[in-house]
């Protein structure tokens, strides 16, 4: 507790930090809302709508989103295994299972860009569009922050003493990424096998 | 009302009994007077919405009055002395009253609801609500398409900023809306544009109608007179002007009506949204902010009026 | 224009145990109002006045308002102009007065309840502040974009609210979006920090049942904010992209549904209501004590009866859609769940009476707010059961009788709590005494004022008046014409208050630590406390709160820390 750690009282800005975690916790409880506010938003359009999909839009194809899909959830894993040998103070697997986590992921956003390219439908092509451009755009962005986020923890793995302190910001990245992964599991859930 | 139940003082329990009994009795009269608060009732549901609204204003002022004399009491008799700072008797709370207090409420807003549930299902107001193309809804000015609508329904036109009202049976349209008496009927909303609500104060009923959707409405008028629709979900610049007469004929005079409407010739309805736009262009600079601009009278074969004398 | 800061104790003890200002610290200037500071009392003071300020433009509003509505027609300003300014008043009056005043309070009264220093994330902090004047900006620049501010309504309901007459891409409603939005920012910003601070940085000893009901309360609410406000930022994200990009998400058009909207809209504005009336039941559970010299009644159940509140509050938003295409059997269920929340609701009444009840009442200035705000509450509370009956709410949705339901929650019960509350711990963070006869003054002409704004609503509601109307029909009049009387009144009202808070703050009597001889930790600071409150020096909290009467000291060396702080006083 702040209120007994004998810490100098060094900048009153960052007196009071020991408490990231649980407001980054917080923070991501309260995310996932806006997220369960589309996913209900689409359901409901969907179940309501005359015609669903546009004009001259048969479905959307699935095997390549599955590819995707096993990449980003895969990620999950390697980022444990990063975090697994930085725990164990083998800093250059760690830098090693973090690149490749970046990787994967940006090979997920490659691969969603490529998919956007080829639709037949944009994102004022009714509600069918508006939806899954949405959803799958802010999800997207999710990625693109985690990757961010996980480039600045990189750097900061080069800075010497930078993790003395304690290694809250992996943890908050990790976590995050976790987040994205299961939001993006919801979601080709909703989007690619419920077509029907 | 008192949380000291130790020995029990008998002037206290007759003069708190005489005071409740005073305050059900206000209670009472404030709850039968409660029925003049309301406009005429012309419509089968305004008794039943009346009546519970008449039991729960009883129950309502009694909760209030209760509440009222407690704090009254206490103001008035349990105030400190000037300059005495001492505290009082820590009483810190008691399990049982807070368990009476959970319950009594508990049970009396269950109540309420149980009977509001019955008269909604006695009422049977609300028919389907099926999604539609507003593509479809939305027809060329000109008068009453015959053969889209199921015939014993009326079916009620809302737009940016009139009323219209369309009788599939008798090919009638009009800007006035005229009901048979004691006759149920069967309205079928629909919006060309915004949202809008479908009020009439006198009938106790309002359902707003949803651009994109038909909503199935049900009522019977009950009361010969001249009433007011009113647009109750705000609509834009003229939402305020958005009114229309609402006439309860007998069944012959009603019948006469339309069999008269459907002779006349199509002609532009009521719309002073429109009047009101037009005395408006002529101002410069024109006054105000942007609007948008009002929808094109319909075409209708009763304009009717909405600034006769009106019952409610 | 602001008191010294507290001398240095002397005695070697107090090192100890009595909070202390750093010897070198600079004497703390006025200035600092005015910058980014990272001090929770400064912000919770920036937050106050702030909100003030644009509680007087918000009032302005509602006179022209009341102006427009003195007379049947539309004679005073042009409809467009009238339909902005109610937008903007309902707008400008929550999101920039009353959910500021309350995070201000929160940021005066959490940490020092809870004997934190300062907030768990100070910067963020201040982030989550200045935000707030910038999206005031933004709404106040609204009036001068072309074709004027947003004017469908604090709900913006589409399709009104994506018709967008001009065309622009930069309208007053795409203007208020990116406000709103902001608004939410700042405010998830600022519960994420109450609810961290509350959980984590509480005062060794200071277990939850520990804890004073104001933080119960804040806690609830914000947890309130943290669930239900992303939801209103989804809604509105597709709002704005309807309005800018042409999307169809709500446009009918495109096969997209306006009732939707509605969805998102209430799950968080019902809520949103109880993150206003929570931490305003916290500020009566405080008083109510206070002035009544006894214990909270029934502590524990008052604690959970916010948490209570919490879960219904979150199952009963399509009770503001009876009326809207919404079928029958969530018509039903709705008006259930809605009902029950007067259970929790009538407990805390219910111990408030209880509270006072053979206490020994002191009619000062905070509580005759608390008690005029507590009969308003249960006026709103029986006219809100009255609404959640389906029947009657068909008929009286949409009319002034909602606006009078809510006028009496939000001004009646709320704004009346919150003067309480200033009035109440202005000497704590000022060091400054009030004064009675003014706010005595003030509380007379509020009551009178708002119970004469807002009782007349109820009638012209149940006549057939709908709300947002910019005229009406003359059978109306009547009614029309004492409201606008009252909020006339209510506009005068604010001058003595204003008075009030100026004058005492430059020159009232100095305040000791504990004028209202009160029990909690922010009591056992100096007036004004210093920047870090307690620092390292916090005190082990031994008993509940609200011991009136039964000689329980709340802290270990209670008795050692009081003398101090009459010696420091005494000093001074």
């Amino acid at each position: 507790m702040t209120t007994t750690t004998p810490q100098p009282l060094a900048e009153h800005g960052e007196a009071h930090g020991g408490h990231n975690m649980t407001g980054f916790i917080i923070f991501l409880c309260s995310e996932s809302v806006i997220f369960l506010a589309f996913f209900s938003g689409y359901a409901l359009l969907k179940l309501s709508a005359l015609n669903w999909l546009p004009a001259g839009v048969e479905g959307l194809e699935w095997r390549t989103p599955l590819l995707n899909t096993v990449v980003l959830v895969s990620s999950s894993g390697t980022i444990v295994l990063a975090e697994h040998f930085k725990a164990k103070d083998k800093l250059w697997l760690f830098r090693g299972f973090w690149l490749l986590t970046m990787a994967m992921g940006s090979y997920f956003l490659y691969g969603q860009a490529v998919e956007w390219g080829g639709l037949q439908f944009g994102f004022t092509s009714g509600t069918f569009g508006g939806t899954f451009y949405l959803l799958t755009g802010f999800h997207g962005l999710h990625v693109a922050t985690g990757i961010l986020l996980m480039g600045l923890m990189l750097v900061k793995s080069f800075l010497p003493g930078n993790y003395v302190g304690g290694e809250q910001g992996v943890q908050a990245t990790s976590l995050f990424w976790h987040f994205v992964d299961v939001i993006w599991i919801v979601l080709f859930l909703l989007i690619y096998v419920w077509q029907g | 009302m008192t949380p000291s139940p130790s020995p029990i003082n008998r002037p206290a329990v007759v003069a708190v009994s005489l005071w409740v009994g005073l305050l059900i009795g206000i209670s009472r009269w404030v709850g039968l007077q409660s029925y003049h608060w309301f406009p005429v009732q012309a419509s089968n549901a305004a008794p039943l919405v009346d009546g519970l609204f008449s039991f729960e204003t009883t129950i309502g002022t009694f909760v209030f009055l209760a509440v009222a004399s407690v704090m009254a009491w206490v103001i008035l008799r349990h105030r400190a002395e000037k300059y005495d700072a001492s505290d009082a008797e820590p009483i810190e709370g008691n399990t049982k009253l807070e368990i009476i207090w959970t319950a009594i409420p508990f049970v009396l807003v269950m109540a309420i609801a149980v009977y509001a549930m019955k008269v909604n299902t006695s009422l049977g107001v609300l028919g389907p609500m099926e999604h539609i193309h507003l593509a479809d809804a939305r027809e060329q000015q000109g008068g009453y398409p015959g053969d889209r609508l199921p015939a014993e329904s009326i079916e009620v036109v809302a737009r940016q900023w009139s009323w219209e009202f369309r009788y599939p049976e008798a090919g009638v349209s009009s800007t006035e809306l005229h009901l048979p008496l004691d006759q149920p009927v069967t309205f079928r909303l629909v919006s060309e544009d915004v949202l809008h609500g479908f009020y009439i104060p006198a009938f106790r009923l309002k359902q707003d109608v949803i651009p994109g959707r038909a909503i199935n409405f049900n009522l019977t008028p009950t009361r010969i007179g001249r009433y007011r629709l009113r647009d109750s979900q705000f609509s834009g610049t003229w939402f305020a002007a958005n009114q229309a007469d609402v006439v309860v004929d007998s069944q012959d005079d009603y019948q006469a009506w339309l069999k008269q409407a459907a002779a006349l010739p199509l002609q532009a309805g009521i719309s002073d949204a429109v009047v009101e736009y037009q005395q408006r262009l002529q101002q410069t600079p024109t006054p105000g902010w942007a609007t948008v601009k009002p929808a094109p009278p319909p075409q209708v074969n009763v304009p009717g009026s909405n600034a006769l004398p009106h019952d409610a | 224009m602001c008191p010294d800061p507290m001398p240095f104790p002397t005695t070697p003890e107090a090192m100890t145990t009595t909070p202390s200002l750093h010897q070198d610290q600079p004497p703390l200037s006025w200035t600092r109002y005015f910058g980014f500071s990272t001090d929770a009392k400064v912000i919770g003071i920036q937050y106050i006045v702030l909100a003030f300020f644009f509680f007087l433009i918000g009032g302005f509003l509602a006179m022209i308002i009341r102006g427009e509505l003195i007379t049947p027609p539309a004679d005073l300003v042009d409809r467009t102009v009238y339909n902005g300014l109610y937008t903007m008043h309902g707008t400008i009056m929550l999101f920039l007065f009353i959910f500021p005043v309350l995070n201000g309070l929160n940021n005066l009264l959490i940490p020092t309840m809870i004997g934190a220093p300062d907030m768990a994330f100070p910067r963020l902090n201040t982030a989550a502040f200045w935000l707030v004047p910038v999206f005031g900006l933004l709404l106040i620049a609204s009036f001068f974009v072309p074709g004027g501010p947003a004017y469908s309504g604090w709900w913006s309901y589409p399709p009104v609210s994506i018709q967008n007459p001009l065309g622009n891409l930069i309208s007053g409603q795409s203007l208020w979006l990116l406000a709103v939005a902001l608004s939410g920012v700042s405010s998830i910003m600022g519960a994420i920090n109450f609810v961290t601070t509350i959980l984590r940085m509480r005062a060794p000893g200071m277990t939850l049942f520990r804890m004073p009901v104001f933080c119960w309360t804040a806690l609830a609410a914000q947890s309130l904010q943290l669930i239900g406000l992303p939801a209103l930022t989804g809604g509105a994200v597709m709002l704005l992209f309807d309005l800018t990009v042409g999307t169809s998400f709500y446009r009918p058009e495109g096969g997209g549904d306006p009732v939707l909207y509605q969805h998102f809209f209430w799950f968080y504005s019902h809520p949103a209501v109880y993150v206003i009336i929570l931490p305003v039941f916290g500020v009566f559970s405080e008083l109510f004590p206070v002035y009544s010299r006894k214990p909270l009644f029934g502590y524990v159940y008052v604690c959970l009866a916010s948490f209570i509140i919490v879960g219904l509050g979150l199952i009963v938003w399509v009770h503001h859609m009876f009326p809207s295409g919404v079928t029958m059997w969530m018509r039903n269920l709705f008006m259930f769940t809605t009902m029950l929340i007067a259970v929790p609701t009538g407990v805390k009444v219910f111990a408030w009476l209880g509270t006072i009840w053979r206490g020994k009442l002191q009619l000062t200035t905070p509580m005759l707010f608390c008690l005029g705000g507590l009969i308003n509450f249960v006026f709103s509370g029986i006219t809100g059961i009255m609404l959640a009956t389906v029947p009657i709410d068909i008929h009286v949705s949409n009319t002034y009788f909602v606006v009078g339901h809510f006028h009496y929650v939000i001004y009646g019960a709320a704004v009346m709590g919150i003067f309480a509350a200033i009035y109440h711990w202005f000497p704590k963070f000022t060091g400054r005494m009030p004064y009675e006869g003014l706010g005595k003054l003030h509380f007379v002409l509020t009551f009178i004022g708002a119970n004469l704004n807002f009782l007349p609503m109820h009638p012209l509601g149940l006549m057939g008046m709908p709300r947002r109307v910019s005229s009406y029909d003359p059978e109306f009049a009547f009614w029309n014409v004492l409201a606008s009387l009252g909020a006339f009144l209510l506009g005068v009202s604010i001058i003595p208050f204003l008075l009030n808070m100026i004058s005492s703050w430059a020159r009232g009597p100095k305040a000791t630590h504990n004028p209202w001889n009160a029990i909690g930790l922010e009591w056992l600071l100096p007036s004004p406390p210093p920047v870090e409150n307690f620092e390292e020096h916090v005190p082990t909290v031994i008993s509940r709160p609200y011991g009136y009467g039964t000689g329980l000291p709340l802290v270990e060396h209670q008795a050692e820390i009081e003398r101090q702080l009459t010696l420091q006083e005494a000093s001074a």
